[in-house]
């Protein structure tokens, strides 16, 4: 009688063949071929469109403030300087109140008021970019031409930065707009790594006497240092490629204003103005070489992004 | 017997300094987060402000007037939203959780982190520079239509689920899959049969979260289907009306009448957004304890 | 069905073709006003069925596009518009004038040589803001086409295109971006097409034209302007920027505006009825908008490329 159980509980058929394996395996691959070949495809097919301007500008594009569809000649010194500065910009004002935030979901706020404030920061990170924009056009620009503007024009207007003529679009209202935007994202990783520190690490120090300000400073600050500059290059990455609440906002001119009031233009906001209706061909490949500049900066930001978290984990050992 | 000081009560100056930063310190995080909730409340009022007046039975159905004239509505543009993210959907829900299952069923650990690096870049990919490739690689020569449109957006979408499905898939007991590899089951019929109704809540949020950000998106748009009827149309293979283009266009315009519009449409789009994001969590919760349940 | 892209200038004409258009040949038009460099661009892609632009094609441009007749379908005219506070309707510009503010000579409202055009006007010192179109705009090259014409500064530094490389002032993508622009910047100057006017309750300046008048720009000065001006440039198109000082009442700012569609195409004959359409039927939409009826002699060399197109 013993037997007959025994033969009746098969062992798994882990080395027999079976189609359905087969078949779900190699569809699954097939999935995660495709995204691989579509970001190797979108690599190309930027490069690709860029190639007339590349043979034509060089590097040298990237250093050449011209931008004149009349002489047809391109360059994006201008639009990589407007990039910087609005990101930057909008990183030095969100990155504080972002990991403020994120300390505060983590450590200060009542037990109870965590998930509501913490859902309501995620909202502010789904409003898609375009209502934010028409915000930013409708009320936000003319807010800071009226109030904000003159104001700092008023009292610190000896800096240039203060210096230009208040106006409801420029590099102030573009980097409102993309630090609304960022806070969100930095935030809630923060929160996250904040969450994870031990918290025999953190009762530790606060035994020890710490204040909980302390406790963050000296423990839980550098234990999650590597996330947060991580939290802080993905909020650079999408600051970069924010194209639509841009292109609404900083009044898409040339040149590189030393008054924050003034206006400029950045990669991903022209080529969401005029990569449609471009004069000449070689333009259409000038701006198709913006988006290959804009390419390459997103991949920097994210694989160094990636990069660092791959050492936390290893280093955290899971 | 003198009265001892208790050593442990005094409070020396320093200890008053470092506590005063401390509580300092406190209030500035909370004031960062007020802040944040006061911009969105800002935002969200100002939209519902200013876009309610507008919302009539008009406004949904009916399509936009001539040049000039008033009235009409966004009816082609919420049919045509409708249209573009679902057929997105049908297109990216199959290949993310498909990603998904590959990374933790078949992929070595090697690959799985490869594939999940490709994920990352894809996710970080302007949404312009997808919009540029769609145009350069569907639109060219054939038009624009709601299908580039369409691929455009579930580029956008695939490593939203491909992610999120694979962080719902890894919290599925392993005892479910053993309890059916042990049961004789082969691995795809284990997927199929076990992890993946388990797993299917996880799913849906990851795929409500990716629809509400499709549905917001401009830049995929703007070159694969921004030259549209002012009248609704269900032919796929013409470029259709979207409620973020309507949202970008009229934004940019004069007319007080068309800037109504856009706080309207924007509204609406909110609306959805946000209603999807609380379906999403609360889906996000239900999933999540019912797996820690299953345990 | 037919899809074409281009011209903001001639957006609000064909919005009144499409409804009209579809009830009288039940054919459904469909249009993307996206600007005219927009218009070319998507034609030469063969992305449309027929593009729109108030820009005739440059001979590269036309070599991209493989055989594209260009077609004047509409009249109509650029206007300068600005917005100053206290400053009232029809203040007197002359294109010199409008060169300097848009090459950042002249940087405030009440410089000598605006006031001296407008002697009973009481003019701010409001800082002038340049306001033009980022996108692709054919009312760009009509605006950059007149101002190189009548000033030399103005067309060696910055000649005439469908983008000029403005190098002061604020950019706007379309007609009514610009529009917009113009309204909410105090101090604004800037160019949009005839219909935006009326539609956007916007200031417009009036312009001196050659015989040193100061014509209103609607139907009758533009008309004026094409009567003046009847011989066609070498790629067909027609020249009505500056006409000459005979015509006294000429709208200095006058332009055709083309339909460009590929002489060999799929949909030849829905294009050719449409074309055809819009250069007799269509035509009567037009004054209501500021777009006089285009000459009998244009209306018949277009019948004649029309026939052209197999």
């Amino acid at each position: 009688m013993s037997t007959q159980v025994e033969t009746e509980i098969a062992l798994p058929r882990r080395a027999k063949f079976h189609i359905g394996d087969l078949a779900l395996r190699v569809v699954a691959g097939a999935a995660a071929v495709l995204v691989a070949i579509t970001l190797i495809l979108i690599a190309y097919k930027v490069t690709d469109e860029a190639s007339a301007a590349l043979s034509a500008f060089g590097l040298g594009f990237l250093t050449s403030s011209e931008w004149n569809a009349v002489t047809n000649q391109f360059g994006a010194l201008d639009l990589i300087w407007g990039t910087a500065v609005t990101s930057l910009f909008a990183l030095i004002l969100a990155v504080p109140i972002a990991i403020a935030i994120g300390l505060f979901l983590s450590e200060l706020a009542p037990r109870r008021l965590r998930a509501p404030v913490g859902a309501l920061v995620e909202l502010l990170a789904a409003i898609p970019s375009v209502v934010l924009g028409l915000w930013g056009i409708l009320i936000m620009g003319p807010f800071l031409e009226a109030h904000v503007e003159p104001f700092l024009h008023d009292n610190f207007g000896f800096i240039p930065l203060f210096s230009g003529t208040p106006s409801n679009v420029g590099l102030l209202p573009a980097c409102m707009v993309l630090t609304i935007m960022v806070v969100p994202i930095v935030a809630s990783i923060s929160r996250e790594l904040f969450d994870s520190v031990p918290s025999d690490l953190k009762a530790g120090a606060l035994a020890l006497g710490s204040t909980r300000w302390e406790m963050v400073r000296g423990v839980a600050i550098p234990q999650v240092s590597a996330g947060l500059v991580a939290a802080v290059i993905l909020g650079l990455a999408r600051a970069l490629g924010e194209a639509i609440a841009v292109s609404m906002m900083i009044g898409g001119t040339l040149g590189r204003p030393s008054s924050i009031f003034g206006s400029a233009d950045t990669l991903a906001a022209r080529l969401a103005s005029q990569y449609q209706g471009a004069a000449t061909a070689l333009q259409t490949s000038s701006l198709a070489y913006l988006a290959l500049i804009l390419l390459v900066f997103s991949l920097v930001a994210n694989f160094s992004a990636q990069l660092i978290v791959r050492r936390i984990r290893r280093r955290l050992g899971t | 017997m003198s009265a001892e000081v208790n050593p442990l009560t005094v409070v020396t100056p320093r200890a008053r300094r470092r506590k005063l930063v401390g509580v300092m310190m406190e209030v500035i995080a909370t004031a960062a987060a007020i802040l944040a909730v006061v911009v969105l409340l800002i935002v969200v009022v100002s939209v519902a402000r200013k876009g309610l007046p507008a919302l009539n039975a008009d406004f949904f159905t009916k399509s936009p007037v001539p040049f000039g004239q008033t009235g009409g509505g966004i009816k082609n543009a919420i049919i045509g939203t409708i249209i573009m993210t679902g057929m997105a959907t049908l297109i990216a829900v199959p290949v993310g959780v498909l990603i998904a299952i590959f990374n933790t069923e078949f992929a070595s650990p090697a690959i799985a982190e490869m594939v999940r690096l490709v994920l990352n870049v894809l996710a970080g990919v302007p949404t312009i520079v997808i919009g540029i490739f769609i145009f350069g690689l569907l639109v060219v020569g054939n038009g624009q239509s709601a299908i580039a449109a369409s691929i455009g957006l579930s580029i956008v979408m695939v490593p939203l689920i491909a992610r999120a499905t694979e962080e719902v898939l890894l919290l599925v007991p392993p005892s479910l899959r053993e309890a059916g590899m042990a049961l004789g089951a082969t691995r795809a019929r284990t997927v199929i049969t076990v992890i993946l109704p388990t797993a299917v809540g996880g799913i849906v949020t990851a795929t409500i979260v990716a629809v509400a950000r499709a549905a917001g998106e401009t830049a995929p748009l703007l070159f694969t289907s921004s030259i549209f009827a002012n009248t609704v149309t269900t032919d796929v293979h013409q470029a259709m009306a979207s409620i973020p283009l309507t949202i970008f266009v009229d934004s940019e315009s004069p007319s007080v009448a068309d800037q109504q519009t856009a706080w309207a449409a924007a509204l609406v789009l909110m609306a959805g957004v946000l209603i999807m994001g609380i379906i999403g969590r609360a889906l996000s919760l239900r999933t999540r304890r019912q797996i820690e349940r299953a345990r | 069905m037919l899809t074409g892209a281009g011209s903001t200038l001639v957006y609000p004409l064909i919005s009144q073709w499409e409804p009209d258009y579809n009830t009288k040949a039940g054919v459904a038009i469909t249009y993307g006003a996206i600007g005219s460099g927009g218009g070319i661009d998507q034609i030469t892609a063969r992305a449309v069925d027929f593009g729109a632009s108030d820009a005739p094609l440059s001979s590269d441009q036309a070599t991209a596009c493989k055989g594209c007749v260009q077609i004047p379908w509409a009249l109509g005219a650029t206007v300068v518009s600005y917005n100053v506070k206290g400053v009232s309707n029809n203040l007197k510009l002359t294109g010199p004038v409008v060169a300097d503010m848009f090459l950042g000579n002249i940087t405030s409202w009440n410089d000598p040589k605006i006031k001296a055009l407008n002697p009973g006007v009481n003019l701010p010192s409001t800082k002038v803001t340049p306001v033009y179109r980022s996108d692709g705009s054919g009312d760009s090259f009509v605006f950059s086409s007149y101002l190189s014409a009548v000033s030399p500064d103005f067309k060696s530094k910055i000649g005439a295109s469908t983008q000029p490389p403005f190098a002061t002032g604020t950019g706007a993508a379309k007609n009514s971006g610009v529009a917009a622009a113009i309204q909410s910047t105090d101090g604004a100057i800037g160019y949009v097409a005839i219909s935006y006017i009326a539609a956007d309750a916007l200031n417009e300046a009036l312009l001196q034209n050659a015989a040193g008048k100061y014509p209103t720009p609607n139907v009758d000065s533009i008309k004026a302007a094409a009567d003046a001006v009847t011989t066609a440039n070498a790629d067909g198109s027609i020249t009505l920027v500056n006409p000459p000082a005979s015509a006294a009442g000429a709208y200095p700012m006058s332009t055709y505006t083309y339909a460009i569609v590929p002489k060999s195409s799929p949909k030849a004959a829905a294009l050719k009825a449409f074309l055809t359409y819009a250069i007799t039927d269509g035509q009567t939409f037009g004054p209501d908008l500021g777009f006089p009826p285009l000459p009998s002699a244009v209306v018949a060399s277009d019948k004649t490329e029309i026939a052209s197109i197999s």
